[in-house]
């Protein structure tokens, strides 16, 4: 069976969602080549695309960034081919450098710029508005409010952008490209062209002198734009002869038509939206007294009706914010405030446990996180279970002073009232401030494990470590005055096992390094339980946030943490950078070898293009090495010892370097059995406090691995203190 | 002619699919449909909701709060959280399983499946559905979602007719499956039927 995308049937009807309306549009005006890097919720244009290329012979490619994808489409569009790009509102940032000189150029085929926006930021860092990208670069836009238009208009912005000579761009938002509709199919049109460059067009060479002339074509074919806005099938107006004209673009004019009796207004729907047309609107509004715009996100419509001085209900009237979607209840309700619908009453409210957002179960990141966060382990006290009894201070006299005297203990019990009570010790911070307090070079701190180790005969008695520490952790010995600090016992701290509420454990902390983020499915990495991440700005920020940092003066070692698909996209330059510049940060390139975040697409790394066929695999080690990284180190996250073990090795390291934690996202691998929690458990609360799998849930005393979520793959097991878990053998 | 229904889980029990199920009925009988679903940051395990409104013309891919006729929940608590959209009295038809969430916060208390069944109830008529029981009846846990769809089909306000739902299950479900499928809408149907 043909699938449902490219069957030539015209006049029949399919559910399809906006993403693959596009694609659709774009098969029935003969696409010849289309590119695009993945982002929510433009991904399924171009998947869809590509799943049909061979069967049409159309050319797809996954690129490397949207700046990429955009000049691919670019230099086919210049041969006169059909092309198309897409993207996500952010990625037009990325491409914006070739898209404003672009509409100087103009193309030669028809080119489409689909770029989805994300109103309310379901999977995404801004909510900028793509209208005003379009008044900015000077190409013209069409804004589809519904999958049927998103088809309709990716077919029609050929011939737009073919007549014109410009590319157009069409605008989606989520609710659009992700909402599904029975959209009507038409004609595939054939149309086979030769792809030929003119060599000899100076339009093509954006030298200053060409430049300012093409400036002066775009400004003409504005005006031309303006006229085809200005008759376009998708402004259209439905005149109910009503006193109230409802304007609007996108899938708010849908939301209003669905909480009003239509046939009481008069509507006008624009969706050919730059250039504005703004006779249209005049006319519309010279046959109503009262005109009400409903749109989404910023006052696009409102702000060039209001230039042509016509009086207006807009946003602040009708009290819908710039910020976050619009909904059928909040045009409901702003509505009302004209008393134009009655105000829904407000229900009550239902209290009921969050499911916040996390890491999948197996997820490599949560490993690598996990191992990052406990480098530096240290004796922690749970404070909901310590009753203050005072047992590990005798256990730790006992151990390390041969003396049953808590005044000699390294672990200090804190009783803050009857009921709050908890043991503080060494924390084993990185680049302890202690050790920097040491006016006579008496505490050393070893690199590899964290541990604070005292000098005896250079140690005065001052104090001024006990001072510095900021957590109250240093003991005094009362008869030599010499501090004591703890050294975990060698990495087995014997207080821990005497502890009768099961309230110690050794564990570690995050708040000692600083580690960027970026893009991806990592970025979850910034949520509790796990919370490593402290920041997100833009696809490949992390690295040169984290390199600004270091040279600014930061005392904390920096880590940036990367996908390897961001990394490819826009983490490169950065590591060049920190090569080049010697910023001492090291770059966690998270290699899972996909896109996993946008539902799996591959990427240089994965050996496969985006139509299915076999690629060269893209080495990062050897990217890293060739961009003048010497420190390269590759780790298994699920091996939490070498994880640590290089996590160590980077921090005793000064200077720029990479750390790859390579293992393929879990979804694409079978499981192994699951796991279960024996009787050895104690209820420590280390598995579902600090690693905070999906799968593993504590309710009460009761700590439980959900067979069906677990897909076995035992990291856990190094987690739990007390062995356990363990695997269920078949 | 009008009917929306919410259709809601945890990601990972084919939510989405089912949904679009539904929907390719409901265009076979000729309706006209539209759906809301969010994709991205829908990691395994977390909330996941989709909106299908079908009737003679449906214009906005999102339905009103307080207005869905029916709801067909995979999991308890979350559909114990989409109850807010139910109009006043509305047809709920659940799987009756419970998926805590991981990592709460520590003052949350957890909700058990009995006081989450007496919320059901409390505003909505119920159908409870022993998903997983049929399921192994069926042989595989993995239709769980089409017992549920068998489910909503024996609602005596769908408009939809069964046959048409076995037909969207032949077109959009791999040779494979069908069978396993078809028969577990059968189940899923009986249940409602039967009750």
């Amino acid at each position: 069976m043909a699938s449902k995308i490219s069957i030539d049937k015209p006049g029949s009807f399919a559910l399809l969602n906006g993403d693959e309306a596009v694609a659709r549009g774009a098969i029935e005006a003969s696409v010849k080549v289309a590119a695009a890097y993945p982002g929510t919720p433009s991904t399924e244009i171009l998947e869809t695309l590509a799943k049909v290329s061979k069967e049409l012979g159309i050319y797809s490619e996954w690129s490397i960034n949207e700046a990429v994808a955009t000049e691919v489409a670019v230099g086919a569009a210049m041969t006169g081919v059909r092309s198309i790009v897409s993207m996500k509102h952010v990625g037009l940032n990325v491409a914006s450098d070739a898209v404003m000189t672009l509409a100087y150029t103009g193309v030669e085929g028809g080119m489409i710029i689909v770029v989805c926006d994300d109103p309310a930021l379901h999977s995404s860092q801004n909510e900028q508005d793509t209208r005003y990208f379009a008044v900015h670069s000077k190409i013209p836009l069409l804004d589809a409010g519904n999958p049927q238009e998103a088809l309709d208009m990716a077919r029609e912005a050929y011939e737009i952008s073919e007549k014109l000579r410009l590319p157009i761009i069409l605008r989606l938002t989520t609710r659009v490209a992700h909402g599904k509709a029975k959209v009507k199919l038409g004609n595939m049109q054939k149309i086979e062209r030769k792809a030929e460059f003119d060599k000899d067009g100076s339009k093509w060479v954006m030298i200053p002198s060409n430049a300012i002339r093409q400036h002066r074509v775009l400004e003409k074919k504005l005006v031309e734009a303006k006229q085809l806005a200005e008759n376009s099938c998708f402004n259209f107006a439905e005149d109910n002869g009503s006193d109230i004209g409802i304007v609007g673009s996108g899938v708010g004019f849908y939301y209003a038509r669905s909480v009003l009796d239509t046939k009481k207004f008069s509507w006008l729907k624009l969706g050919f939206v730059y250039p504005f047309p703004s006779d249209l609107v005049k006319t519309f509004a010279s046959k109503v007294k009262k005109l009400i715009v409903i749109e989404e996100l910023r006052p696009y419509i409102e702000e060039h009706i209001q230039r042509l001085k016509l009086d207006i209900i807009g946003k602040s009237e009708l009290g819908l914010e710039e910020i976050g979607e619009l909904t059928p209840d909040k045009v409901r309700e702003g509505l009302s405030k004209t008393n134009l619908t009655t105000k829904q009453e407000k229900s009550q409210p239902i209290d009921l446990p969050p499911r916040p957002p996390a890491l999948c179960p197996g997820c490599t990141h949560r490993a690598f996180y996990y191992a990052l966060n406990m480098v530096n382990q240290s004796v922690n006290c749970n404070s909901t279970k310590c009753v203050g009894c005072g047992i590990c201070e005798y256990a730790c006299s006992v151990e390390k002073e041969k003396t049953f005297n808590p005044l000699k203990s390294r672990i200090r019990v804190m009783r803050i009232d009857q009921i709050f009570n908890f043991a503080v010790t060494c924390k084993a911070c990185i680049n302890a401030p202690c050790v920097a307090a040491c006016p006579e070079e008496a505490l050393t701190q070893s690199k590899k494990t964290g541990t604070i180790t005292v000098d005896e005969t250079k140690c005065k008695g001052c104090c001024w470590c006990v001072e510095a520490c900021r957590f109250g952790a240093i003991s005094v010995d009362p008869s030599t005055h010499k501090p004591l600090i703890c050294d975990k016992c060698g990495g087995d701290p014997k207080c821990i096992p005497t502890c009768p509420e099961s309230a110690l454990s050794l564990t570690g902390r995050s708040d000692d390094k600083i580690v960027t983020g970026d893009i991806g499915c990592y970025t979850l990495g910034v949520l509790p339980p796990v919370k490593t991440v402290q920041s997100c700005l833009c696809m490949g920020a992390g690295i040169s946030q984290a390199a600004g940092m270091v040279h600014a003066g930061v005392k904390d070692k920096v880590f940036s943490v990367i996908g390897d698909s961001t990394f490819f996209h826009a983490g490169m330059t950065g590591l060049i950078n920190i090569a080049y510049n010697k910023a001492n940060v090291c770059v966690v390139i998270m290699d899972n070898s996909i896109i996993a975040m946008t539902g799996h697409q591959p990427t240089p790394g994965s050996g496969k293009t985006a139509m299915g066929t076999d690629a060269k695999v893209i080495k990062i080690p050897e990217i890293a090495k060739a961009l003048g990284i010497e420190k390269v180190l590759t780790v298994d996250p699920y091996d939490l010892k070498a994880t640590k073990a290089a996590l160590r090795e980077i921090l005793e390291f000064n200077g720029p370097s990479v750390l790859i934690s390579k293992r393929t996202c879990p979804m694409l691998v079978a499981r192994d059995n699951p796991r279960e929690i024996t009787e050895k458990c104690t209820g420590c609360g280390v598995c579902t406090t600090y690693f905070g799998c999906p799968a593993i849930s504590k309710i009460g005393d009761k700590t439980e691995i959900d067979p069906t979520l677990c897909v076995g793959c035992g990291v856990c097991e190094a987690v739990c203190p007390f062995n356990a878990i363990r695997r269920i053998e078949k | 002619m009008k009917l929306d229904v919410v259709f809601c889980g945890v990601g990972g029990q084919g939510v989405v699919v089912l949904s679009d199920v539904f929907c390719e009925a409901a265009i076979i009988e000729g309706f006209d449909v539209t759906k809301a679903e969010i994709h991205g940051m829908a990691q395994r395990g977390g909330s996941i909701v989709a909106y299908a409104r079908i009737g003679t013309k449906v214009e906005s891919p999102l339905i009103e709060t307080g207005t869905a006729d029916a709801i067909v929940g995979f999991e308890m608590l979350e559909t114990a959280r989409i109850l807010p959209m139910l109009k006043n009295r509305g047809t709920v038809i659940v799987n009756t399983k419970l998926i805590q969430p991981s990592c709460m916060p520590p003052k949350v208390k957890p909700k058990t499946a009995e006081e989450l069944m007496a919320l059901l109830k409390s505003k909505a008529l119920v159908y409870e559905v022993d998903g997983i029981g049929i399921a192994k009846k069926v042989g595989t846990p993995l239709v769980v979602n089409t017992i549920l769809l068998g489910a909503l089909s024996a609602l005596p306000e769908l408009p939809v007719k069964a046959e048409s739902f076995q037909r969207a299950i032949t077109e959009k479900l791999k040779e494979k499956y069908i069978n396993l499928n078809l028969k577990a809408f059968q189940l899923g149907r009986e249940s409602v039927l039967n009750s």
